[in-house]
């Protein structure tokens, strides 16, 4: 029996001395919480971002854990175990926090430079469709200029003309020039008569203050009298005097061509002498170019 | 003999009170705590689910130390404002990170839309 309390004294004493001897060693919860916080902490992006922060954290933990070595599992050891595990929360917080300000910085910087490329490229793009309008619109001015010029020279041309030639603006065919055919041939000839030189002369000069891009036709017509046949070769014939003699004048070959129509195209009546004075002619067509 | 006895537990009373009394009372600590404590809640720490219980714990440990002060234990109420201190100071700074993501998603979504406008613009 005293064996057994002897035996029961010395199990309550080894658990008191075990129980003891372990709450001396076992950390509190709040120092195993700040060591893996800080572990954690150290591991992220902390000491990059944030390492005033993370030292603070660490001094607060070394001081727990001198308070633990010397103090053990104190209320004190826990409040300061606790501001550590905090302090380490803090910096691993602002550290994430300089993270997503980085990135803001980044992404704005990022899109400025996009809009300033933008603004570059459109400025670029309207400098040179302001330079495709403004040669454009040289060439337009150009192109009225020179419109405006042969319309006044064609009018000066047409005044001219008007002193011994009908001058009629055509709506269809252009400006027509019609000469009497009594004053350029002999009856039945298509050798120029040495007068009509004089008067051709002048109608070359007016053709010369034309456009030079306009083309000139010269139509020869005769009366009905006499064979169709004849008339037509005549009228062809006395169309390509007048002709040559404007080319030997100065009008370019290849604006001015020569056809006749013979009786076909009558003016007046071929019943009288009038009228056939009239149908026969040389009429010179001035069509502006198109 | 019994005079003896309650002049030394008198003598320790008073000793308990006089080093309780010796230690002074926490005020720069508690203005820090408080002022931390404030700065969260501008920044809305109060309304931002991942600050809002750091700066309730920050808030209650403030008041916890409040009472031990004026029960007049002054270095308990020490280390109690040492807790809120970091509460309302981790409480700030998950207001701020908070901030500072949802500012960084702004400025991504405002991006993300000028390209889009852009692309649809040059289609």
């Amino acid at each position: 029996m005293m064996n057994f309390q002897k035996i029961r004294t010395g199990l309550v004493v080894a658990a008191v001395l075990t129980t003891a001897a372990c709450s001396a060693t076992m950390p509190p919860n709040e120092l195993v919480t700040a060591r893996s916080n800080y572990a954690r902490a150290s591991q992220g992006p902390a000491p990059r971002l944030a390492p005033a922060d993370l030292d603070s954290a660490k001094k607060t933990l070394d001081l727990a854990e001198a308070s633990f070595k010397e103090n053990g599992d104190t209320s004190e050891t826990k409040d300061i175990a606790y501001a550590a595990a905090r302090g380490a929360e803090i910096a691993e917080s602002r550290a994430r926090a300089a993270e997503a300000n980085a990135l803001k910085d980044q992404t704005i910087a990022s899109t400025r430079a996009n809009e300033v490329n933008r603004a570059q490229l459109t400025s670029a793009e309207l400098a040179k469709t302001k330079g495709q309008l403004a040669t454009q619109g040289q060439a337009l001015a150009t192109e009225r200029e020179r419109r405006e010029e042969a319309e006044r020279r064609a009018a000066q041309a047409a005044a001219d003309l008007a002193k011994f030639a009908s001058v009629k603006q055509d709506p269809v065919r252009g400006m027509v020039i019609t000469l009497s055919g009594a004053v350029l041939f002999e009856s039945a000839k298509w050798m120029l008569l040495p007068g009509a030189q004089t008067k051709l002369n002048e109608v070359a000069n007016a053709l010369t203050k034309q456009d030079k891009d306009s083309t000139i036709v010269v139509e020869g017509h005769t009366d009905s009298q006499g064979g169709d046949a004849m008339n037509q070769e005549l009228s062809q014939k006395r169309a390509e005097s007048v002709r040559t003699y404007l080319v030997s004048r100065g009008i370019a070959a290849d604006r001015i061509t020569a056809t006749g129509f013979g009786p076909t195209r009558s003016i007046a009546d071929n019943a009288s002498p009038e009228g056939r004075a009239n149908n026969r002619r040389v009429e010179i067509v001035v069509k502006p170019k198109q | 003999m019994k005079i003896s006895f309650i002049s030394i537990v008198g003598g320790a009373a008073l000793l308990t009170v006089g080093c309780a009394s010796s230690f002074p009372a926490p005020t720069q600590k508690l203005a820090d705590a408080e002022s931390a404590s404030r700065s969260a809640r501008e920044l809305g720490a109060d309304k931002k689910t991942a600050a809002q219980l750091n700066l309730k714990l920050a808030d209650e440990e403030i008041e916890a130390a409040k009472a031990q002060m004026k029960a007049g234990d002054n270095r308990r109420a020490d280390f109690i404002l040492l807790r809120a201190k970091a509460d309302a100071e981790l409480a700030l700074a998950l207001a701020r990170e908070h901030d500072a993501k949802v500012e960084t998603v702004k400025a991504v979504d405002s991006s993300n839309a000028k390209q889009n406008a852009t692309t649809n613009g040059a289609q």
